[in-house]
């Protein structure tokens, strides 16, 4: 049978049921009571079994079992690529283009979702006796909101704008695994609904950090997290690999690593870390849920476990995570704020180099999340010392910004705003970040709303401020559409007051003592809460204005010409949306991407016919 | 939106262009070998755990009354170890062209390393503790049974790779589909060392 949704739909059951036939059959031929046990059932079978039959229905894995019984290959197989209609989103497809959209939309999705989730706790901390939900169902909102947003909206969507652009930036007609390219975006899907689901079984409130052993503690929803945790990390994990592959074995010749637009030189390290850290979450969430459901003892102290270790295992993943939810973002800046200042990127090899530096630096920190936690009194100073240290790199790239724009012809176009909002909140962030890195301010404000301010301002002011630069940025090139500027302009203007209004109190009643996490406070915060409240809902209500210019622009929107922003990068020099397999030959890099401005300065020279557009803006000579 | 491929110019878009080679490693060799990293860093999570339970919080290793079974496993050992150079034949007899090698080669490695999982099994059913006699019993199932998953995985890809090579794929240019398996092999069976050396002996 053909593969496709009717065929997802009968594998998903069938393999529902060897999961638990599987099980069942153990548990009677090992004599365990009762054989039918729902919840290994339910990990087995819904949550691992059938989504790989899920996937083997949609065609994911036909090419690779064909190949293993023994088919010929077939390397000019070309049949699942490219979109020709809105159904081909919807298949699996190998057009790393193609993905880069599904991937691009079904994270704004899941960012709907998780922002929905937010209001609902805005609304229970509107008053501090609000009841609008219960304590647990509370604990499930944030924690929800938070896992949705890290793992199913920041993280993939860096990967699905890199999925677009990434491969036509160094050259390369695709990804050097373009069926691992569709699979991995298939898994997210997946992900998603099983952190949904949880709420239903009844759900999972320990907080996306998910400590042991509260978690082990929680309802059976909380197994949900840790499988889709699996999934979504197998995802960027896959996906991390294939950007690495491609970028060292398929730039265009003369693209040389020291040629490469910043944009490819941070998914690059970006995919280091996720490839080498990704794991690491991997192994925590496989810990907890052993220990949930097949009691074993990792973390339970009275068996001679080590709860502790749990924090360590996680945040050795998890904070070089936050640099894997900020580096693509400072590439997309770099990307924007090149461009749009017409000017070359200041100091082109330091903003590389500090890019590696945060990577190394980034994995020795993951302690100053515990300072509060009892561990060892040692490790604190060290932890201090390296936390801090990340300021000199992260400096680095801020000022290289200021300086790329000193004397520019500076567009303020939507991409723009969003990437200068970005520097702005982003240095507010990662000040607020020195105080949290300091082991005496620290004691005082952990678990406050000090910290919830500084979360949000570097991953809503700082990665998700990128994200829109980069979608604004690419729309166009993606769309073959011009996105409406005013609406743009409402969008970003809208949020960035309302985010302002939203966070940079909770610094204040952070300070003033108001733990995070709890459903209620002290009356004493009230006003404060209600204006956070109230400016939460703005920020929300300012995303419908964002959704309806993308579906508006994306039906009917003015023809993009193939190079709007005059930009020098590889995906510009062809038509939008680039053709089939990007390049009718692969082009030639003689010189840097980003000499605007340079007299007689060229990237590349892209041999052939030039893609015919309404208005050819050709490039800088 | 307009379609991609509404619009053939220069009509040479049924076919991709050839990307450029960038590097002297070929894509799938580099792809498997980020893939070993990444696992490697799975196992250091376990590793990780392992030196936690030990150390940290000083469990008692092996808890009493329990025994390791050194012995079986350290035949397993090496039953694991001569799988290694069964397969590297394997792969120098299709660099030479011979078929008879490869396909020997790949059935002895598919043949040893059965042999070691179903002893894994054996000694689960023999050893008398469960993954809830303690941090000990935890750790304990947890090395070896992510272990066992990976040979699991490596069996798998190098029964792909046996269809193959009896279905006469491979030949002395084209052996990709024995080097790539045979790399994680080795991995695997690196991987055992460590866990025995750790699990077992110290």
């Amino acid at each position: 049978m053909a593969p496709g949704w009717l065929r997802a739909a009968w594998m998903t059951a069938l393999f529902f049921g060897i999961g638990f036939g599987l099980v069942a059959g153990i548990r009677a031929f090992a004599g365990w009571d009762p054989a039918i046990d729902w919840e290994p059932i339910i990990t087995v079978a819904a949550l691992t079994m059938a989504p790989i039959g899920f996937l083997s229905g949609l065609g994911a894995f036909d090419y690779w079992l064909g190949w293993a019984f023994g088919a010929p290959t077939r390397p000019d197989d070309h049949s699942g690529h490219g979109a020709r209609s809105w159904s081909d989103y919807f298949r699996i497809n190998t057009d790393h283009k193609v993905i880069g959209i599904q991937y691009v939309t079904t994270t704004i999705v899941f960012f709907l979702v998780g922002g929905m989730l937010a209001m609902l706790v805005r609304a229970e901390l509107a008053r501090p006796e609000a009841n609008f939900v219960d304590p647990q169902t509370y604990n499930e909102l944030f924690t929800a909101h938070a896992a949705l947003m890290i793992f199913l909206f920041v993280i993939p969507a860096f990967a699905g704008l890199a999925n677009y652009v990434l491969p036509i930036m160094i050259g390369a007609p695709d990804m050097a695994f373009p069926r691992l390219n569709a699979l991995s975006y298939w898994l997210l899907p997946i992900a998603g609904i099983m952190m949904l689901a949880s709420f239903f079984f009844p759900g999972f409130g320990a907080g996306w950090t998910n400590y042991a052993p509260l978690a082990v503690e929680q309802p059976f929803g909380n197994v949900f997290f840790s499988m889709a945790v699996q999934w979504a990390g197998a995802s960027s994990i896959a996906t991390a690999l294939n950007f690495l592959v491609t970028i060292i074995t398929m730039r265009a010749p003369g693209m040389t690593f020291w040629r490469m637009p910043l944009l490819v030189w941070a998914n690059f390290t970006t995919s280091l870390l996720v490839v080498i850290a990704t794991p690491f979450i991997a192994g925590s969430q496989f810990f907890v849920m052993f220990d949930k459901v097949m009691h074993t003892n990792f973390f339970d102290f009275a068996e001679g476990g080590y709860p502790l270790g749990y924090q360590h295992i996680f945040w050795f993943y998890s904070h070089p995570a936050v640099y894997i939810m900020m580096l693509p973002g400072f590439g997309i800046a770099s990307e924007v704020i090149s461009a749009m200042s017409r000017k070359p990127i200041f100091g082109y090899r330091l903003m590389a180099l500090s890019l590696m530096a945060i990577l190394i630096l980034g994995f020795s920190v993951w302690a100053h999340h515990m300072f509060v936690a009892g561990m060892a009194p040692w490790l604190r100073v060290p932890m201090m010392v390296t936390t801090l240290l990340i300021a000199v790199p992260t400096g680095i790239k801020v000022f290289s910004w200021l300086a790329t724009t000193w004397e520019g012809r500076i567009n303020f176009a939507t991409p723009m705003l969003w990437a200068v909002g970005f520097v702005s909140m982003f240095v507010i962030g990662g000040l607020s970040g020195i105080f949290l890195g300091a082991v005496p301010i620290v004691i005082h404000t952990s678990d406050t709303y000090f910290v919830v301010a500084h979360i949000h301002y570097v991953l809503l002011g700082g990665s998700l401020f990128t994200i829109f630069a980069g979608i604004y940025y690419w729309f166009p090139k993606m769309t073959g559409r011009m996105y409406n500027e005013t609406l743009g302009k409402v969008h970003f203007w809208l949020s960035f007051l309302a985010f302002n209004a939203t966070f940079f109190p909770m610094h204040i009643i952070g300070v003033q003592g108001m733990p995070r996490r709890v459903y209620t406070y002290d009356p004493q915060f009230g006003n404060w809460n209600l204006f956070i409240t109230i400016s939460s809902f703005v920020l929300g209500a300012s995303f419908i204005i964002f959704v309806y210019n993308m579906i508006v622009s994306w039906r009917s929107g003015k023809p993009a010409p193939s190079n709007p922003w005059r930009a020098l990068t590889l995906e510009w020099q062809v038509s939008s949306p680039p053709p089939l397999f990007n390049f009718d030959e692969i082009p030639q890099v003689v010189g840097n991407p980003y000499e605007y401005g340079v007299p007689g300065a060229r990237h590349a020279i892209l041999s052939g016919e030039r893609a015919p557009t309404g208005e050819a803006e050709t490039v800088q000579r | 939106m307009s379609a991609h491929s509404e619009t053939p110019h220069g009509g040479g878009h049924l076919h991709p262009p050839t990307a450029n080679q960038s590097s002297r490693v070929d894509a799938p060799t580099l792809g498997m070998l980020l893939f070993i990293a990444s696992e490697v860093m799975l196992f250091g999570s376990f590793f990780t755990a392992y030196f936690f339970v030990r150390v940290n919080a000083g469990a008692e290793w092996p808890l009493e009354p329990f025994e390791l079974p050194k012995f079986v496993a350290g035949v397993n050992t090496a039953i694991l170890v001569t799988s290694s150079f069964t397969i590297h034949w394997a792969l120098q007899s299709i660099k030479r062209g011979n078929r008879a090698g490869l396909q020997a080669g790949l059935v002895l490695t598919l043949a040893l390393g059965v042999t070691f999982l179903l002893t894994q099994f054996r000694e689960y059913s023999r050893v008398g503790f469960s993954p809830a006699d303690g941090a000990f019993g935890t750790i304990f199932y947890g090395l070896t049974g992510l272990h066992g998953a990976h040979v699991f995985v490596g069996l798998t890809l190098l029964t792909f790779a046996t269809i193959r090579a009896f279905r006469g794929h491979f030949t002395p240019a084209h052996h990709h589909g024995v080097e790539i398996p045979g790399i994680y092999w080795h991995f695997v069976d690196v991987m055992w060392i460590v866990v025995y050396a750790t699990i077992y002996l110290l």
